[in-house]
């Protein structure tokens, strides 16, 4: 598609090293050291990890540091200290706080990967167990068939962009990643946390979104970046906001509450942001579904056109759920003047939904796509629509999974919380919200992100997530992701073969 | 009013009208919880209080008698954050998921499951979280399937403020397939019986291994209170438990039961009897008995159910209930069929044979989550029985040793009212979530879920659908 490939790699930000020490505090294994120990020191002076210290002139020794153990799997070493301590005093096993971290399908490898990709800003190997979750279907359960890595990767040489306006007129916008971030609303998450988002989008020059909470002053020095969006409440929507942006999208429903349209507890609805959203202070917010003007294709259209009229430079998209009929209101929005068609899949992201519509309502998202790519290739309108999905694309796989099933490119959401420290505790909903510090509207808590440290950490986690899509292209012999759009015949679904019995 | 104009006989009184409504309350549990984390603070903690500023849910506190010490943490009140094991200077904190929590899972009713209906009996509250959806992509029997939403066109409802307006009330009977009049136009078909329910659900106590007069006085009230009804044995009910239920009493009669010798109590609108050889005749005695008595047969799910319930059809009875195990299995087959197969058989049986509205179906077994109820509706059940659920309401733990007499719960001295509102707080939040799936299908009323397969979204489908063309997947050579 590009004919210099060369030049669509070019001005990518470089990834430096961000410090987070405080963020690795869990441990995988567990040493435990009986009162037995004589504080012999020989497990100080044998471990290469520094799991023992012994202090010169301490009657006893400390405590173990288990984050450094490497585990049951040492005993092959001559160094294991298990099998030299003179009274038996030490174990190894594995961690309970490292159990009690992820679920299936954010597994806490997959957490603690992405956070040292957003620590360091290099890529995980393409095998390494934090790629994929443990939910037992859908991206899980697709890999690629991957040849073996002949040669060496040249990121300059690999092309990862791709065009938001596929139609003939219009602005033309293209991005340097296939994905731009998804809709967060002020009151949902901090100001902070949007900061940092949006000023990763800039390094990037790709996008993050407004959600339906209004368009918080903080951000405007990064307008280009920061994509307006018009939901069922218009909490925030004025004329300004809409003229400002370069992408306006249009929310007809979230993945996560299909059909219930926008959650925001009172406890998060501080005085700021009621302001914000011109409401009532404490008082829980919904965004009614749906558009009380949209009862028809023919009213969305209209829709779109007021946003045309409002602001013509922009790009129009529809962010809608998956439904069985999702390619009828896909091909639907495209006729009415859509840019991008936005699938967001029954297993995204949310501040606040009720628990019976996230895993219920609608179908993941791994369904959506295949079924509305095909659509649009019947259609003959493929190639003038950019589709994205969303919901539920966790790590740099699975976007690549979601790719090859017939998508775009993406959009992402809680993969930027993981890496500003979020351990999806999903806590987000009341009270003073997040206890991390990222969705809260609390004014002692939101300190706790910064906006330039998360910005780098977005920055080195994107870093990351590029160099594994370079290696995955090289390794399929491809130089422009847009080759992968659709290869189905790429990938193999694991059915009764699990990854791990692999490794 | 238009001047001149008579009153007209369809005008309603506004004052009158009294919407359904199920009042909720907190209703706090009577045991100690069983939390989900559990923290363990080792011998090398300082008692610095780091964990105390850390904690914005108050599981760390120093201890009241010394305050130079950190007390045991609070852990039910843990939500799993990290804070403190990330800012302990000593890394003295560890956390685990906790032992009583994960030793409730058995089979279909998974920690989880039974964690949330406590919460619900508790608040009479939807859950809703932050974050998204955590659990495993797929599963067995109702994790296989996904409801329909609908995107933009709704006509029928007022977005999210706009539930009052959507009914959840069903009826149970026999409806005639065509109306009679006379040559006068006099109504001549016979109508049968039918009830009406204000929420798809009743609550039936025959299969519970082990129950007080308390649970059932409770449970009695509670089905009162949300205009459902009772299943029970008459002989397992006290007497003025009955004739307080009155007409939202079902006695329940076992198999061999001599149909001459039923009284049926004062008020009692709907009775079943089992399901076993004799079983027509049993009808027709039974019919000639109370010709205004909605009639059941009870019966267990299994191979060729689809055609007995067909011939209950043609035997003119009103109501099929379907029994399925506890985990929602068909019970007398070699190869058991998940409900939500056995009930789309017997649906497609019966609206092939255009019979489908001459008979009611209730389906119980199975039902261990709030979701299982319109999914269990759209497999084809016009009412689904409440079993196991309210009992695990009432912080049931799941553990089977009710069968040797004790319990972890104290259910022996729970009170009845302490029951009857924990029951509704549970059918209330119930009954607030399958608002929340009918709003997002874009239904004004449940009825209109049963059987609505075209509004279900089957895994087996999907995988063949979207995956069929990849190595490996569903449906590819």
């Amino acid at each position: 598609m590009v004919d210099d490939p060369k030049h669509c790699a070019k001005d990518l930000p470089e990834a430096a090293l961000v410090p987070s020490e405080h963020l690795r505090f869990i441990n995988r294994f567990t040493v435990a050291r009986a009162d037995t120990c004589i504080s012999c020191g020989l497990c100080a002076s044998l471990c290469p990890y520094g799991v023992h210290k012994r202090i010169e002139g301490h009657v006893k020794i400390l405590p173990p540091d288990d984050r450094r153990c490497i585990g049951p799997s040492c005993e092959v070493n001559y160094f294991f200290c298990v099998a030299n301590c003179p009274t038996n005093s030490l174990t190894v096993g594995p961690s309970e706080t490292f159990a009690s971290l992820g679920d299936p399908r954010w597994s806490s490898e997959m957490i603690l990967a992405t956070w040292a990709m957003s620590e360091t800003g290099r890529p995980v190997p393409l095998d390494h167990p934090g790629n994929v979750g443990a939910s037992g279907g859908g991206f899980d359960k697709l890999h690629f068939k991957l040849p073996e890595l002949k040669g060496k990767v040249n990121p300059d040489q690999i092309c990862t962009a791709i065009e938001l306006n596929r139609r003939d007129s219009g602005t033309k916008i293209r991005i340097p990643v296939p994905f731009y971030g998804g809709g967060m609303s002020f009151g949902s998450v901090s100001a902070y946390t949007m900061l940092a988002r949006a000023k990763a989008a800039k390094k990037w020059n790709t996008f993050t979104c407004t959600g339906e909470g209004g368009y918080p002053e903080l951000l405007l020095p990064y307008k280009d970046h920061v994509i307006t969006q018009i939901a069922t409440g218009l909490f925030g929507v004025r004329e300004e906001t809409v003229q400002r942006t370069r992408i306006v999208e249009f929310k007809y429903a979230q993945g996560a509450k299909p059909g219930l349209g926008g959650h925001l507890l009172h406890d998060k609805n501080t005085p700021e942001v009621a302001r914000m959203r011109e409401a009532v202070p404490y008082t829980s917010l919904f965004s009614p579904f749906p558009f009380h003007s949209v009862y028809s294709v023919e009213d969305h259209k209209k829709h779109l056109d007021w946003a045309h009229a409002i602001n013509p430079r922009a790009l129009l998209s529809v962010k809608v759920s998956t439904p069985n009929d999702v390619e009828m209101v896909a091909v639907g929005s495209y006729y009415a003047g859509a840019h991008i068609v936005h699938l967001d899949g029954g297993y995204g992201g949310t501040g606040a939904a009720p628990e019976i519509a996230k895993k219920n309502i609608a179908m993941p998202i791994e369904y959506a796509i295949p079924k509305v790519h095909k659509f649009l290739m019947k259609e003959g309108i493929r190639e003038q629509v950019t589709l994205l999905a969303s919901g539920g694309l966790r790590t740099a796989l699975d976007v690549a999974k979601a790719i090859a099933l017939g998508a775009d490119g993406v959009i992402i959401g809680t993969a930027d919380l993981v890496a500003l420290s979020c351990v999806r505790c999903g806590n987000c909903e009341s009270g003073r919200g997040c206890p991390r510090g990222i969705a809260t509207t609390d004014p002692i808590l939101e300190k706790l992100t910064d906006a330039d440290w998360g910005a780098e950490r977005i920055s080195n986690l994107y870093n990351a997530w590029r160099l594994q899509w370079c290696e995955l292209l090289t390794r399929l012999g491809m130089t422009d992701i847009s080759e992968l759009r659709g290869r189905t015949d790429l990938l193999v679904h694991g059915n009764g073969q699990s990854k791990e019995a692999v490794k | 009013m238009f001047p001149g104009h008579p009153s007209t006989a369809w005008e309603v009184d506004a004052t009158k009208y009294e919407r359904y409504h199920i009042p909720l309350k907190l209703v706090p549990n009577r045991a100690a919880p069983a939390p989900k984390f559990a923290i363990i603070r080792a011998d090398n903690c300082i008692n610095c209080g780091k964990c105390e500023k850390a904690c914005i849910y108050g599981v760390h506190k120093r201890s009241e008698t010394d305050p130079r010490k950190m007390a045991d943490p609070i852990n039910s009140l843990c939500k799993n954050c990290f804070r403190c094991i990330q800012d302990c200077p000593q890394r003295a904190l560890t956390m685990m998921v906790g032992p009583e929590y994960k030793a409730l899972a058995r089979g279909l009713w998974t920690s989880l499951r039974i964690f949330t209906i406590w919460n619900e009996a508790e608040t009479g509250k939807i859950p809703v979280f932050g974050a998204g959806y955590r659990g495993p992509f797929a599963g067995p029997g109702y994790d296989g399937m996904w409801t329909d939403m609908s995107e933009i066109v709704r006509p029928t409802r007022d977005g999210i403020h706009g539930r009052e307006y959507i009914s959840t009330s069903v009826d149970l009977g026999s409806r005639p397939a065509w109306l009679e009049f006379g040559k006068s136009g006099e109504l001549v078909t016979d109508m049968p019986p039918v009830i009406e329910l204000q929420v798809p659900f009743v609550v039936d106590t025959t299969r519970l291994r082990a129950s007080t007069d308390a649970m059932k006085i409770g449970m009695a009230r509670a089905a009162k209170h949300v205009d459902s009804l009772l299943l029970s044995s008459p002989e397992a009910l006290l007497n003025e438990t009955a004739s307080e239920l009155n007409s939202h009493f079902v006695p329940v009669y076992g198999e061999g039961t001599d149909i001459r010798s039923i009284v049926l109590p004062r008020g009692v609108r709907m009775t079943e009897l089992t399901l076993g050889a004799t079983w027509k005749e049993d009808a027709k005695r039974f019919q000639s008995m109370y010709p205004h008595t909605v009639v059941g047969f009870r019966l267990n799910a299994g191979k060729d159910v689809e055609k007995r319930i067909v011939d209950l059809v043609k035997a003119k009875v009103d109501v099929a209930h379907v029994l399925f195990d506890e985990d929602g299995m068909e019970i007398e087959t070699a190869e058991p069929r998940h409900a939500k197969d056995s009930l789309r058989a017997i649906h497609k049986a019966l609206v092939s044979k255009s019979v489908r509205d001459q008979i009611t179906i209730i389906a119980g077994g199975g039902i261990a989550a709030a979701e299982h109820v319109p999914k269990t509706l759209i497999c084809g059940a016009d009412v689904v029985a409440l079993e196991r659920a309210p009992v695990v309401s009432l912080e049931c733990r799941n553990c089977f040793t009710c069968s040797i007499g004790s319990c972890p719960a104290n259910l022996g001295d729970a009170p009845a009212e302490w029951i009857e509102d924990r029951v509704t707080n549970l059918m209330g939040a119930w009954r607030d979530q399958l608002l929340e799936v009918l709003g997002a299908m874009g239904l004004r009323e449940v009825r209109r879920l049963r059987g609505e397969l075209g509004r279900a979204i089957f895994f087996e489908d999907v995988e063949r659908e979207s995956f069929s063309d990849i190595e490996g997947g569903a449906g590819s050579g």
